[in-house]
């Protein structure tokens, strides 16, 4: 029976041929939007993976508008079942322009918590920072390939500091000791420098912008995260179960508005091939007729129908994948290229993508088929 | 005596037109002998097609049953009546119905496809049927590039390919002229010699003529039934 379907399909060219382009945009949309909700939460996920095990300290009054004295890591790390405490000023590279997707930032931290914050992280060239150095910084793989930097380039820093009523720039040059190799989370977006120098840079005194704590092995993060908000004064503690909740709801709005997008393409895209089908069955009712006068089962005429629009479908989702895939890889690219990456085409998305074709074709074709397969072969076969 | 291939007891069939009751068919009852070769003739709106696709599970009767090989063919239910089409009826058009998109070979090929005959025997029974019509050259052209002729005749292989106990003839002739009517005539003719039951409805008086029995109809009651001597 596969023939005869196939055989349908190609006999109206232009029509399948517009039909599968309708299908093509909705899964295309998909896998755009899809591969940017995906790269969204992975980019959360290693990002969250890498710190986890530590609990962030913010001041009391905001995370970025508060002074975190860094003397307050010194109170942290008094707290029974901390580890260690340390402060990480963090500040954007370029302060003219904040983007949206994946602004560098300028990392403050002491060279010795290095192993403490980056985890196993490696080097792709290079070495990391270590006690005493100046002016000196680690890149990660998406700042480095922005600005085309190796280790023992130059690198230039602004920072913006208020005096009065007017701003003042100022510039200074790092010299690039290592790049770290591509982690898929925020460090690519880093520039590391030491924290004294980014204190001094910046003009923020002793001040960080929030703390690390590292629970002792076996110690509870939740409640010791409790126990350092009641320990420590003017301060709010993160837990990593509150930092991923919280991360994760602001993640479900963004993955509702891509999603919802997408969907409503690939619908627009499932009507295109339930109008084809009905079209098609409504020219072929004497065709229909015919064959359950020669003794077609319903369920025949529901299985070529239906595999028809299920053909299409997959053609379609095909298409889509073929074209949103090729425009995915070329705006990460260019993107790259720009210091940032907006887009990832997983094995799950592209499953997603292939299934949510065919039960697009599918669920288009039930209707037209259902109405193909419950006419009356009477009336079919007089029906001009 | 045989049994009857198909007897028709007591069969009548009301429309709706509106609010008026149409009564295509009263009251009808006869018998089919294996291998007759019959014709239903009769003015417009006598029954005669309505007759037709009682038998031929196409349309339900108001009262009344009809019996194909001992079967009660209208007590059939709608899962069981596609089977009964396959294996008992074969139908042959006015229009001849054939599929635009398919040869010939396909067009034959399609009624055992239903029958889930698997794809060797198909073939096999489709170049057969299509030879014995005599279009052996012409089984890979479409309908579009056939003849009236030879559209009907690759239509009455269709019928006969899932070896049915009667074949059933709506106007066969209707569509082609008279060269091709004779032609078509003959065929069945030459079927029916050979123990295949064919039904024919028909205006022509030429080719109800030709048939061994002849049922006129009028207002849907049975107004003859004649058997033809010596043909």
């Amino acid at each position: 029976m596969f023939d005869i379907i196939f055989r349908n399909i190609t006999q109206r060219k232009l029509r399948t041929g517009l039909t599968v382009f309708g299908i093509a945009l909705g899964i295309f949309a998909v896998i755009v939007m899809g591969g940017m909700s995906e790269h969204f939460n992975q980019t959360f996920d290693r990002s969250i993976s890498l710190t986890a095990d530590k609990i962030r300290v913010f001041p009391e009054i905001g995370f970025g508008g508060g002074n975190l004295n860094e003397s307050k890591a010194r109170e942290v790390k008094r707290v029974p079942g901390v580890a260690d405490a340390y402060g990480l000023l963090q500040a954007a590279l370029d302060p003219e322009s904040l983007g949206f997707f994946g602004g560098d930032v300028v990392i403050g931290v002491e060279p010795e918590k290095f192993p403490s914050l980056l985890k196993d992280t490696k080097l792709s060239e290079g070495r990391f920072l270590t006690v005493g150095d100046g002016y000196r910084t680690v890149l990660g793989s998406s700042v480095a390939r922005e600005f085309n930097l190796k280790a023992g380039d130059e690198m230039q820093i602004k920072s913006k500091r208020m005096q009065r009523t007017s701003s003042i720039t100022h510039a200074r040059n790092f010299t690039v000791v290592g790049v770290m190799e591509y982690t898929g989370s925020f460090f690519d977006n880093g520039v590391l420098i030491p924290l004294n120098i980014a204190q001094k840079f910046y003009n923020r005194g002793d001040t960080v912008s929030f703390i690390l704590a590292v629970p002792d092995p076996n110690v509870d993060a939740e409640d010791l995260s409790k126990r350092i908000e009641l320990n420590v004064e003017n301060i709010k503690t993160f837990s990593p179960e509150q930092l991923r909740k919280q991360i994760e709801q602001s993640l479900i709005v963004f993955t509702l508005i891509t999603i919802s997008a997408a969907v409503l393409a690939a619908i627009i895209g499932g009507l295109s091939v339930m109008n084809t089908m009905l079209m098609s069955v409504s020219e072929r009712t004497k065709e229909f007729g015919l064959m359950k006068a020669l003794g077609a089962q319903t369920r025949d005429i529901l299985y070529m129908t239906m595999g028809e629009a299920a053909i299409m479908g997959v053609l379609g989702g095909i298409c889509g994948i073929i074209g949103g895939g090729a425009l995915v890889y070329y705006l990460n690219d260019f993107l790259a290229s720009k210091g940032t990456v907006l887009f990832s085409v997983t094995p799950r998305l592209l499953v997603i993508a292939l299934v949510f074709s065919i039960l697009l074709g599918v669920l288009s074709g039930l209707y037209p088929a259902y109405r193909a397969a419950k006419m009356s072969p009477m009336e079919a076969l007089r029906y001009e | 005596m045989n049994d009857p291939i198909v007897s028709v007891r007591n069969l009548s069939k009301t429309y709706m037109q509106g609010k008026i009751p149409v009564h295509a068919l009263r009251d009808v009852s006869f018998d089919v002998d294996k291998g007759e070769f019959l014709s239903i003739v009769g003015p417009s709106g006598s029954g005669k097609s309505t007759f037709l696709s009682m038998i031929g599970l196409l349309d339900k009767p108001t009262t009344g049953s009809v019996f194909i090989d001992g079967i009660e063919v209208t007590k059939a239910t709608d899962s069981d009546a596609p089977r009964i089409r396959r294996e008992k009826i074969g139908f042959v058009f006015q229009h001849f119905n054939l599929i635009p998109t398919l040869s010939a070979l396909e067009n034959v090929d399609l009624a055992m496809r239903f029958a889930r005959v698997s794809k060797a025997k198909r073939r096999e029974r489709a170049v057969e049927l299509l030879t014995q019509m005599g279009l052996f050259d012409r089984m890979n052209h479409k309908p579009s590039e056939l003849s009236g002729g030879e559209q009907q005749r690759v239509a009455i292989a269709r019928a006969m390919a899932n070896h049915p106990a009667i074949i059933l003839a709506d106007e066969p002739t209707g569509e082609v002229d008279t060269k091709t009517r004779d032609m078509i005539v003959e065929l069945l003719h030459g079927l029916s010699e050979n123990g295949q039951t064919i039904l024919i409805v028909t205006h022509d008086t030429a080719v109800s003529a030709r048939t061994k029995r002849i049922i006129r109809m009028l207002d849907g009651m049975i107004e003859s039934d004649t058997k033809v001597e010596g043909y």
